[in-house]
């Protein structure tokens, strides 16, 4: 099968359920339950510190200071004792599932720990660390499960990148923090929030991108001297998309995962009706 | 009856010109209108020159507004880079007008004035339909580097009207100035075949996204061979820009529909079965 893997496989994360967070049972267990992916299953004997965070849980992780609060991850997030309407609205799945979607690849994430930190000392105690202050001011830490490296600075902010999906991205903030709350320090869990995703596609044709660059002059930028890339830059939702003439598509800029997929739906029938046939 | 002609009055020292006008000569639009500053000349009378002929009294150090400064330093770049590979007085012009057009936007604040210029030398040669490749223009540029000037030319088209957009580069008007520089016998024959086989390479084989040189330089070698006059790839290297191992790579590609790429009437030196490989 040329198209990418399928709904029910547990390595896909396109398809799935939880794209819109509101959509989900409050009371539903989460993660444990879904065979989505193995990164979980490593993950249990953390279980004991945190809880992972499910939906729409505002349960203060027990070891962790004061209760964190994670607001701008969740913004539409409902009090546990709500009950899940089926009024509630999300992105209806488009009904031509066999068309191709497009797959995360990378989540970039900000949080703010909320103390100052001592890098020379993270960076001698802490494992998988790297410091080297005349290059970049932030350790460089890595974890392998879920595969990220995170940039943390003196002020306590910090930058996570690497994650494919919205949970891993702050499962691996949580982990980062803990690790930085086990060397002393007294770390919080401020102001989750995403700052971009990244998504590709295929869309199994060639494109003669000459052509579209002539016809949405104005969205578009294709100088073959410079990158081998079309730059179409969708303005609602505020999306750049990379084309290529092999029909591999990138899209980046999203803040969430249904802007990828809205700019994707915007820009495959513009691209099919520039289609190489040879 | 009007008599359009500017108001004059005679004087004795004033030169017998056709118009004696006493305004003065036209605004130069290249250069900051705004000031309506007035200098004092220099003086002719006999009071004015000491014993030796040199003017008695120093006429105050000669004040032009930082932005009249600015724009006659960068003409100033802009006409020696153009000197170097002969531009015509047009582009020329019109790279001085995008120079004032950057300077009042704004929009390349920060980058060093080597890239603008090579920058606004390059759109200028694009909007009048003699395209100089980005490599040219860094042959001729002091300090610019192949990156700077395209970030540079991102900036300055997007600030641009929109009507005014540089068209994309052809292939059209590459051909003809690498073929000059490489001496050839039948050069009109092999220009028009080299960019024929350009067109078709595009439309049936897979080399759409590589640069336009490149497949410039690729075609002129199939169109050099094909007429019994091999150059040489190192000849076709300094002639384009382009690497040999590039030209190489595209003539492979190109060579597998060798026969397709050339037009009907065209008459072999060298069969397409025996074109060389290398």
């Amino acid at each position: 099968m040329d198209y990418p893997p399928s709904f029910g496989d547990p390595n896909s994360h396109q398809n799935d359920h939880y794209a819109s967070p509101m959509s989900l049972p409050p009371s539903a267990t989460p993660r444990s339950a879904s065979a989505r992916d193995d990164t979980h299953t490593n993950t249990s004997s953390d279980n004991r510190f945190y809880r992972r965070p499910s939906v729409a849980s505002k349960k203060s992780l027990p070891d962790m200071g004061p209760p964190s609060t994670v607001t701008s991850h969740h913004p539409n997030s409902v009090a546990p004792s709500t009950p899940f309407s089926a009024a509630t609205p999300f992105t209806p799945r488009t009904v031509d599932t066999s068309r191709v979607q497009p797959s995360l690849q990378n989540i970039v994430s900000t949080v703010s720990l909320g103390c100052k930190l001592d890098l020379k000392r993270i960076a001698l105690q802490a494992r998988n660390a790297e410091y080297n202050p005349k290059r970049f001011a932030a350790v460089i830490m890595r974890i392998r499960s879920p595969r990220t490296t995170a940039l943390i600075f003196t002020s306590g902010k910090m930058v996570c990148t690497g994650a494919k999906t919205e949970d891993d991205s702050i499962q691996a903030a949580r982990r980062y923090a803990r690790v930085i709350q086990k060397l002393g320090f007294p770390a919080k869990f401020l102001d989750f929030k995403i700052q971009n995703m990244v998504g590709s596609a295929d869309v199994s044709f060639k494109i003669r991108l000459e052509a579209l660059a002539l016809a949405h002059e104005s969205y578009c930028s294709y100088e073959p001297e410079l990158f081998p890339g079309l730059i179409y830059r969708v303005i609602q939702p505020k999306i750049v998309l990379l084309i290529f003439s092999s029909g591999k598509v990138v899209l980046t800029g999203a803040k969430e995962r249904r802007e990828i997929h809205e700019a994707f739906e915007l820009v495959y029938p513009i691209l099919k009706t520039f289609r190489r046939l040879s | 009856m009007v008599d359009v002609g500017s108001e004059w009055r005679t004087f004795s020292n004033d030169k017998d010109s056709k118009d004696m006008s006493r305004v003065g000569a036209a605004e130069n639009p290249l250069f900051d209108g705004d000031t309506l500053e007035t200098v004092m000349s220099l003086g002719t009378g006999a009071g004015a020159l000491d014993e030796f002929g040199k003017q008695k009294y120093n006429n105050g150090p000669r004040q032009m507004s930082t932005a009249d400064k600015a724009l006659r330093s960068g003409y100033d770049a802009i006409r020696q880079m153009a000197g170097r590979i002969n531009l015509s007085s047009r582009i020329i012009n019109r790279a001085f007008s995008l120079f004032k057009q950057c300077y009042e936007n704004k929009c390349v604040r920060g980058r060093s004035q080597d890239a603008i210029v090579a920058t606004c030398i390059y759109i200028a040669c694009r909007q009048e339909g003699a395209q100089r490749t980005i490599k040219e223009i860094c042959a001729i540029s002091t300090s610019a580097s192949k990156k700077d000037i395209g970030r540079c030319f991102k900036q300055i088209v997007n600030s641009l009207p929109n009507s005014n957009r540089p068209e994309s580069i052809d292939i059209k008007n590459l051909v003809p100035r690498f073929c000059n520089q490489l001496e050839l016998r039948q050069e009109n024959l092999i220009q028009k075949t080299a960019v024929f086989i350009a067109e078709r390479a595009k439309e049936i084989c897979d080399i759409q996204s590589r640069a336009p040189d490149s497949i410039a330089g690729a075609s002129i070698y199939m169109a050099c061979a094909a007429a019994g006059e091999k150059k040489p790839m190192k000849d076709i290297q300094v002639a384009a820009g382009v690497m040999e191992s590039t030209i190489r790579l595209i003539y492979k590609i190109m060579l597998a529909k060798a026969s397709e790429l050339f037009p009907a009437d065209f008459a072999f030196k060298c069969s397409p079965a025996n074109l060389p490989t290398s």
